[in-house]
């Protein structure tokens, strides 16, 4: 491997490391909306939006991220709706991730056990208060790890995008090889780029999730 | 408790260092393998090549019965695949050709443009017929037969909007290219200041054209010029940019054997006009006849087919062996207009 | 639209092709992962120091490295390193194994971890030996716990085929891409009915797929 093409690539993966990051947190905080108003569409169970809500978690959670963009991307502008390649990027993964994310919130909810909700009235709390101050919290605290899940496979999508023309650090690979062929080296900084991205956010949520685990199973 | 997490954390970060570090030992590794009778990493492929030879030779290729061919799938009408999923167009005529007067059945592989050297230096092909235009930095790779093609970069975009020279573009505006084609290699050399948009496939790259996401597409001249002929609202502002080149077969460094019956079938070939028939059986459709003379470069020889061209800076009149490396040389933006 | 091109020729045809062989290297895949990942995910209850750093060095890298990254390590990488000469197709399945080896391998180790000690004991106790234990009341509870969970992997699988496009395997996307591209011009809203098709057609694979997988668990969920 050479020592130099790898130093002057580095800019370049460092730009595309934080268009990847920029994309994938934007789409990440898409997904996490989402993923909270679904959820509560489907635990309230709010008639004809339930159902709304129930075919767009089937049909993001069992179709690839790649033809979703495909279909955004190059599809859509045939029946005149166009968007640019990074509002594409993001909506495509924020809608990817809401699926997965509705589901987490929804377990975690359903999680709070209906004892407390009955506690919670008979203490003469508002159904509001109820909400926001029982249910929510711990709803949320018992969702992270399956949260910190989703995010780390949410930012490994975010690898397909150099599909519609973004730079990310996939593409960046790509790009220099088919430009200077030094496969090996561009390659070589793809994988550390992924691990500096990666590492931390994994580090982090295998130990809530250790954390998670003790406080419920104590093990 | 407290001290058993802290014990864990500590533990994971451990394993995760050692699993950076294996990753960081095994990039080194390979490179070790790499280059380890020269530092200069400048040929370090062909290095490889001379100690683990990855081809097949014309031999092995007979005896097996089957040669692979690296062809374009998506870009009409050079390779690509007909509705009933056969591989059709100019470079598969030439391939079917070489496979019969070979005697083996042809398994067609469907390469993308910036995967082409490597399939190559892996040997996952035999030859490469995807409209490879010949340049220096990819004979470092490969190896280039004779010609069977002239081509040069053209820019096309849409007639509301022409664009006739490069300057025109401007700063916010996107260019599209494909990654790994010689448009890109020149527009990042020449003109690093024009944003591109890049796409690994032509089919992704032609159908965000027409959907707008850039003002021009800028690709070897015969791609453009076809698209603009066969597509309404489009025109081919700038039909000749940068050097002339040459379109050749290529087969992996080193593998003289089957480069040598290349060279031998073309200039064969070149007896019977087979280029010509190439032309009138594929292109024909697109082009017209206007463009036949330009195009097509018979029996490997360069020179008469340069100065048929119109627009050539004539940058490449060399014998056709020379042509192949001499091809890159002039790098100057010669807009033809 | 944009539909039209799908009667044309075997257009549909090649599409459902390219749709088989997603299929089959997901299927391939899923059946080496489990064969595999009960093998590991049972040496990573012996609590061995080495197997232990090994494996979550092994499946650390599975967790962070996207699948895409990895094919292309495999495919362009080991012949350049190793000189062994992959096909597509191969370099795939390989991918998809240290994936889903990786995952199966957690998924049984937690499954073992998580049946009481009790349930050793008591099956001892009532004069079963080792294999009868493991036999009658060991294995049939994980696999109980592992069917849906295989199965959901499957569905990823099918899903991460996607990508192979990217190393020269002709798909479903590909043939899609190559359907557009020659009739650009006879039909040029191609585009938006092919990929509308394809996001289908990866539905209607893996929407089944997942439903049982969601059917056992609840089903097994006691």
């Amino acid at each position: 491997m050479n020592l130099d093409v790898i130093i002057s690539y580095i800019p370049l993966y460092i730009e595309a490391f934080f268009l990847t990051i920029r994309i994938g947190w934007l789409g990440i905080l898409f997904a996490l909306a989402i993923g909270l108003v679904v959820a509560f569409i489907m635990h309230f169970k709010i008639p004809f939006l339930s159902g709304i809500a129930l075919v767009y978690i089937e049909l993001f959670r069992n179709t690839p991220l790649l033809v979703q963009l495909f279909f955004i991307y190059f599809g859509l502008p045939k029946v005149g709706l166009s968007i640019s390649a990074e509002t594409c990027g993001f909506v495509g993964l924020g809608l990817l991730g809401g699926s997965y994310m509705a589901e987490v919130f929804r377990s975690g909810l359903e999680s709070v056990p209906n004892s407390q909700t009955e506690s919670a009235l008979a203490l003469g709390l508002s159904r509001k208060q109820l909400f926001l101050s029982v249910i929510l919290p711990q709803a949320i605290s018992q969702s992270v790890p399956g949260i910190l899940a989703n995010v780390i496979f949410l930012l490994k999508e975010t690898s397909v995008f150099s599909a519609i023309s973004l730079m990310d650090l996939m593409f960046t690979a790509k790009d220099l090889i088919g430009l200077y062929y030094d496969t090996k080296e561009a390659l070589f900084l793809l994988v550390i780029f992924y691990i500096i991205m990666l590492l931390p956010v994994s580090v982090i949520g295998s130990f809530i999730e250790k954390k998670a685990r003790f406080r419920t199973l104590g093990v | 408790m407290k001290k058993n997490n802290l014990k864990k954390l500590l533990a994971t970060t451990l394993t995760l260092a050692l699993g950076a570090a294996t990753l960081t030992g095994c990039g080194s590794a390979s490179a070790k393998d790499g280059s380890a009778e020269q530092t200069s990493s400048e040929a370090p492929a062909a290095q490889e090549q001379s100690t683990d030879k990855v081809y097949r030779t014309l031999d092995e290729i007979k005896e097996s019965g089957e040669i692979n061919i690296g062809v374009f799938s998506d870009k009409n009408p050079f390779g690509y695949v007909d509705e009933n999923g056969e591989y059709q167009g100019y470079d598969v005529y030439f391939a079917n050709k070489l496979g019969e007067d070979l005697g083996v059945k042809i398994n067609f592989v469907s390469t993308e443009a910036a995967s082409r050297v490597e399939y190559l230096e892996t040997g996952k092909v035999d030859i490469v017929l995807a409209n490879f235009t010949v340049t220096e930095e990819r004979a470092e790779k490969v190896d280039f037969a004779l010609p069977y093609m002239n081509v040069a970069l053209g820019v096309v975009s849409p007639k509301a909007n022409v664009i006739k020279d490069l300057s025109e573009i401007k700063p916010d505006d996107q260019v599209i290219v494909i990654s790994g084609t010689t448009a890109e290699t020149y527009l990042e050399k020449n003109y690093p200041d024009i944003k591109l948009q890049k796409f690994d496939t032509y089919a992704t790259a032609k159908t965000s054209f027409e959907n707008g996401t850039g003002v021009a597409w800028a690709n070897d001249n015969t791609e453009v010029i076809a698209y603009a002929i066969e597509n309404e609202g489009y025109e081919v502002g700038i039909p000749s940019l940068g050097s002339q080149d040459t379109i050749a077969p290529a087969v992996s460094k080193g593998n003289t054997t089957l480069l040598d019956w290349i060279n031998g079938e073309i200039e064969t070939l070149g007896k019977e006009n087979f280029f010509h028939a190439d032309y009138e059986a594929t292109l024909i459709d697109t082009y017209g006849k206007d463009y036949e003379e330009t195009l097509v470069v018979e029996g490997g020889k360069v020179a008469d087919a340069a100065e048929a061209s119109s627009d050539a800076s004539s940058a490449s009149s060399e014998d056709a062996g020379a042509a192949a490396s001499d091809a890159e040389a002039s790098t100057e933006a010669s807009s033809a207009q | 639209m944009g539909f039209e091109v799908l009667l044309k020729g075997n257009n549909m045809i090649r599409l459902l092709t390219g749709l088989a062989v997603s299929l089959k290297i997901s299927f391939i895949s899923v059946a080496i992962s489990i064969a595999l990942g009960a093998v590991l995910g049972i040496l990573m209850t012996f609590k061995n120091p080495v197997i232990n750093a090994v494996s979550r060095v092994y499946l650390e890298i599975v967790r962070i490295m996207p699948q895409m990254v990895l094919l292309f390590i495999v495919y362009f990488g080991t012949t350049k390193a190793l000189g062994i000469n992959l096909e597509a197709e191969t370099a795939a399945v390989i991918v998809f194994s240290f994936w889903g080896t990786a995952e199966m391998a957690d998924l049984v180790r937690g499954a073992l971890l998580s049946i009481p000690v009790i349930q050793y004991e008591s099956s001892i106790s009532l004069g079963l030996n080792r294999f009868q234990t493991y036999r009658y009341v060991i294995v049939p509870q994980i696999i109980r716990r592992m069917i849906p969970l295989s199965i959901n992997l499957i569905t990823r699988m099918i899903k991460t085929t996607s990508l192979v496009m990217m190393i020269g395997i002709v798909e479903v996307l590909k043939v899609g891409q190559q359907i557009i591209e020659a009739n650009r011009k006879a039909s040029p809203t191609a585009a938006f009915g092919i990929f509308l098709v394809i996001f289908l057609l990866y539905f209607m694979a893996c929407w089944p797929i997942s439903m049982l997988s969601r059917y056992l668990e609840k089903k097994w969920e006691n």
